[in-house]
């Protein structure tokens, strides 16, 4: 099980090697953290919340909408911008990106490294490795 | 759109509904409540107001955390369109339905500017906004 | 250096308030722990914390690994804070598997010796007379001896540790036993902790619980726990959701409880969610407060997936929405356990907590705390009741 954490972790390290992304957190889509490699200063249980809720809602009203399947939930601000998307059944990635980012090489990396985070979490999705009889 | 709609609010609606590319907008006050829309009733109004004013909360908290300064505009993207919602003063949000190959930077002045046309009209306006359905 | 403190407590803390509550103090002096898990870490966790436990309050352990160097556990023992080093004497086991001279007051010589093995740690037992002994762990015996001399063996050491009144811990991973021999082993034990983890979408969770075989003894839910530097292992709730109908006080629950907490909330209504984070009573808990009104519904789909436990606030002054918190308490899901928090009690035309179950059609038993929120009366209370019940000793 620590492998799956090297994963996880080289795949936060992957999406932080794209110059323009500052920093990069995978979470659950209930809100919950996995990993991530967010500042001191930044709580990332709350950052983890807050893109649980703008993802989840997203998708729903994009349901509403009737605009096809969700991709991307861009927020922009004054000094840089945060992009969220799903990564596979369970998770959630999001990442942290300077003002003036290439948007294009951004995406392109969030969407392998989302692919990557799927795969990674897919086989056994639930796995129980104690055993419940004694 | 209703008679009783504040009418400046109704010219700025039509206004950026001139935008090709702008399929349908909303205003939601800020607490979720819709003030006033041109969607079709199939895609639940209501539901797209409170869970704009969802996100736009969210974000704004968000962006704060993560220390991007104060929160600009969300664009949700999905395969056939993307839902864009700003702020539009202290009390509404401008909720905005653009096709997907839109020219973003058309649609975002016009957005930008109704943004802010809508801010003047319902921040000047009684204290209480109206809760209009269309 | 006297080997024993001034007074032994005669019961054994494990230093988790709500346990030791339930244990009425602690564990007894003497009884017989048995640590279960299939994987060693997460026995071998609680073991240490609750070796450090004893002697952060001034008893003596005796803990017998034949694993690690006894240098090595005393450095992995630091990130439990500290606590006075002497009262925690080594068996050391691996010093001569490592063909070095050993430095502890008691070493095993010979691994293969099994009579050498229980002669030391006997020895120990007899000398120190440790009002805690841990042995990590017991399948190093299963591994390399008959299972009738392992099971004379374990006799020997529980008979040591009762005739030194000591509580003895004795870890163990199941890799060749039977039932039949389980039960063997269950039956020597007076109380059964046993430790699982699994992985949840891409988080471990990690849970123990602690059963007596004894009739109406002890016997917890899967308590889902963690580990805090200097803290140690602390009982842990990923989420509890406060919920209720627009305006019943959630998000003042939400901000009362927490040191620390965050509302997303617009023109005096939450538009997403309140969150904070709560320590008491060696509880650690995520609390996640729910938007009140019907539009943002939608939230609880998101949030309502690994909810450990509800508090549901009503307006004690309003039971015109009594209905509407059944209706959030649904939307949570079934078989949560739950705490009613009738709150606003300070008001006017609060009603009394029975009419207010019998409005609401609660269950029988179903726990009601009278809190006024806004000055933090009966919240923290209410906390502690629904850890009760999601541990399992209420």
């Amino acid at each position: 099980m620590t492998d799956l954490w090297d994963r996880l972790d080289e795949a936060i390290g992957q999406l932080s090697d794209i110059t323009d992304i500052r920093a990069a957190a995978i979470v659950r889509r209930d809100g919950l953290v996995i990993a991530h490699n967010l500042p001191d200063g930044v709580d990332p249980k709350l950052v983890a919340a807050m893109t649980a809720a703008i993802v989840g809602t997203s998708e729903m009203a994009t349901l509403q909408l009737a605009q096809g399947p969700f991709a991307r939930a861009v927020i922009e601000a004054q000094d840089g911008k945060m992009i969220s998307m799903g990564a596979g059944e369970e998770a959630l990635l999001v990442a942290l990106v300077y003002k003036d980012a290439n948007l294009g090489l951004v995406l392109m990396g969030m969407d392998r490294v989302a692919r990557r985070v799927d795969e990674i979490l897919r086989p056994g999705v639930r796995s129980t490795t104690g055993t419940e009889t004694w | 759109m209703p008679d009783d709609l504040h009418p400046r609010l109704r010219a700025i609606l039509a206004e950026l509904r001139r935008v090709p590319e702008i399929v349908s907008v909303a205003i939601a006050r800020r607490d979720g409540l819709l003030i006033a829309h041109a969607l079709p009733k199939s895609m639940n109004p209501k539901k797209i107001a409170a869970m704009a004013a969802s996100i736009v909360g969210t974000s704004e908290m968000a962006t704060v955390e993560i220390g991007h300064g104060s929160f600009l505009q969300s664009i949700v993207d999905s395969s056939n369109g993307k839902m864009l919602a700003t702020g539009a003063g202290q009390e509404a949000i401008l909720v905005t339905m653009v096709r997907s190959e839109a020219n973003m930077g058309l649609v975002l002045l016009s957005v930008d500017r109704a943004a802010r046309e809508i801010a003047q009209v319902i921040d000047e306006a009684e204290p209480e906004s109206r809760e209009v359905e269309a | 250096m006297s080997a024993q403190a001034v007074h032994l407590p005669d019961r054994a803390r494990t230093g988790i308030p709500i346990l030791d509550e339930r244990l009425q103090g602690g564990f007894p002096r003497p009884s017989t722990l048995l640590f279960f898990s299939e994987k060693p870490t997460e026995k071998r966790l609680f073991a240490e914390h609750f070796a450090i436990e004893g002697a952060k309050g001034g008893e003596t352990c005796l803990y017998v690994d034949f694993y690690r160097a006894p240098q090595l556990a005393r450095r992995e023992f630091t990130r439990f804070g500290s606590f006075p080093q002497d009262r925690i004497t080594f068996v050391d086991a691996t010093s001569s598997q490592l063909l070095v001279p050993s430095s502890e007051a008691y070493h095993i010589d010979d691994v293969s010796d099994l009579l050498e093995i229980l002669a030391v740690i006997e020895r120990a037992i007899d000398e120190r007379r440790p009002s805690r002994v841990i042995i990590d762990s017991m399948e190093f015996l299963a591994d390399r001896f008959s299972k009738d001399d392992v099971f004379q063996g374990w006799r020997r050491l529980i008979d040591a540790a009762r005739r030194a009144g000591s509580v003895i811990c004795l870890l163990f991973i199941n890799w060749t036993y039977r039932d039949r021999e389980l039960n063997t082993i269950r039956a020597m034990s007076d109380f059964i902790l046993e430790f699982q983890s699994s992985m949840r979408g891409g988080i471990i969770r990690n849970t123990m619980r602690v059963s007596q075989l004894e009739a109406g003894g002890i016997k917890t839910n899967w308590i889902p726990y963690t580990f805090r530097d200097f803290a140690g292992v602390t009982v842990y709730f990923p989420r509890i959701l406060v919920t209720g109908p627009f305006n019943a006080g959630k998000s003042t629950v939400v901000q009362t409880l927490s040191e620390k907490a965050v509302s997303i909330d617009r023109m005096g209504t939450t538009v997403a969610f309140d969150y904070g984070n709560v320590n008491v009573m060696g509880i650690e808990a995520e609390v996640f407060g729910t938007p009140g009104q019907e539009r943002f519904e939608f939230i609880f789909k998101i949030f309502a997936r690994e909810v450990n436990g509800v508090l549901l606030v009503v307006d004690a002054t309003r039971p015109q929405d009594f209905e509407r918190a059944r209706h959030m308490l649904a939307l949570v899901g079934p078989k949560l356990p739950y705490v009613v928090l009738a709150n606003k009690t300070d008001l006017p035309g609060a009603l009394p907590s029975e009419e207010i179950a019998r409005q609401m059609g609660l269950a029988e038993g179903t726990p009601i705390v009278r809190t006024v929120a806004t000055r933090g009366e009966g919240v923290r209370e209410a906390l502690l009741v629904l850890a009760e019940m999601i541990i399992g000793v209420r």
